[in-house]
């Protein structure tokens, strides 16, 4: 036996197997697209109808995501079920990312508030100055809240693949906002897809399902 | 006269675990040392053997009280899960530093 061996890297290529489907490139870009599809309606104006069909939009991604995993994923990859450092990591995340969350709706709160002030507004207004700006200023921070958490995400479930997606998914954010158009967002969503249909067909390919009934 | 070292040396080749020593063994044990638990399927795709080959590793490692087997049911389906046991796991950490030791002590 020459080969040195790596129980870091054989459980690292164990993890990173389960994300071989490209499940979760579809489900992030069909996000972005329901998102670009019924939160940004500008001519017509927001309504609770926008945020709610937002809501099924998203609910119908992770159905996609869910049932593909459950229906098509483990009966031909098999089930596994990862070590203490695992979990460990997906507990840190959830908790960074509820404190992210947390403070992503105390900054939306603020924003509001300080906007339904009108001394506070007019001070934004002069400081912002231009329209523009201001649409620039509301586009940072919407992307803001987007990629580090994105960024977040793929640094502790070790998906190589969620910085790319951080990239496109602060990208259709910013340019979503800042060019008053959803098109972007749905263009960028599609090219999140992409990559994640090709890795899905592939997947299909190389795990055909076991002929075996006892899994 | 025999070097005491290369007596020695052998001696330790021959307290090698062969059942974890196998190749398709070793690759079955190290991928359950690291993960917490695994389904036939799984494995098999982890390790590239064959069900028939991956059984009967697996009954080996089982009644050397190794790996210990978990049988469920996933709907109407039987679902097999395999753990490996503090023996097992013991074993392979034994397994580990004895052929570390071993391969340390090869002259160049």
């Amino acid at each position: 036996m020459t080969q040195k061996l790596n129980l870091k890297e054989i459980e690292r290529k164990a993890f990173r197997s389960t994300f071989q489907d490209g499940l979760w490139d579809i489900y992030l870009g069909l996000v972005v697209i329901f998102m670009a599809l019924f939160l940004f309606r500008p001519d017509e104006g927001y309504s609770p109808w926008n945020l709610l069909l937002m809501l099924v939009g998203f609910g119908t991604s992770f159905l996609i995501f869910w049932a593909g995993k459950k229906f098509i994923t483990v009966p031909r990859m098999g089930q596994v079920s990862f070590g203490p450092l695992r979990k460990r990591k997906a507990t840190t995340l959830a908790i960074i990312m509820g404190v992210v969350i947390i403070i992503q709706v105390a900054v939306v709160l603020f924003s509001v508030g300080g906007w339904l002030d009108d001394d506070l507004a007019a001070k934004l207004n002069a400081l912002l100055g231009e329209a523009n700006l201001e649409r620039m200023a509301v586009a940072a921070v919407g992307s803001l809240f987007v990629g580090p958490s994105m960024i977040l995400v793929a640094y502790f479930s070790d998906f190589p693949r969620g910085y790319y997606i951080a990239i496109l998914m602060t990208a259709a954010v910013f340019l979503m906002i800042l060019l008053n158009q959803p098109i972007y967002a749905i263009i960028i969503g599609a090219l999140i897809i992409l990559p994640g249909l090709v890795l899905f067909i592939r997947f299909l390919q190389k795990y055909p399902l076991p002929k075996r009934g006892d899994s | 006269m025999s070097d005491p070292e290369t007596i020695t040396d052998a001696a330790s080749l021959a307290e090698i675990d062969r059942l974890i020593h196998e190749p398709a063994r070793l690759s079955l044990v190290a991928l359950l040392y690291v993960i917490e638990s695994a389904d036939f399927t799984f494995l098999m795709n982890q390790t590239g053997l064959t069900w028939g080959n991956l059984s009967a590793h697996m009954s080996k490692l089982e009644e050397a009280g190794y790996i210990e087997v978990e049988k469920t049911f996933k709907g109407k389906r039987p679902n097999t899960l395999l753990r490996l046991t503090v023996k097992g796991r013991e074993a392979f950490q034994g397994y580990r530093q004895k052929m570390k030791q071993v391969l340390d002590e090869l002259p160049e």
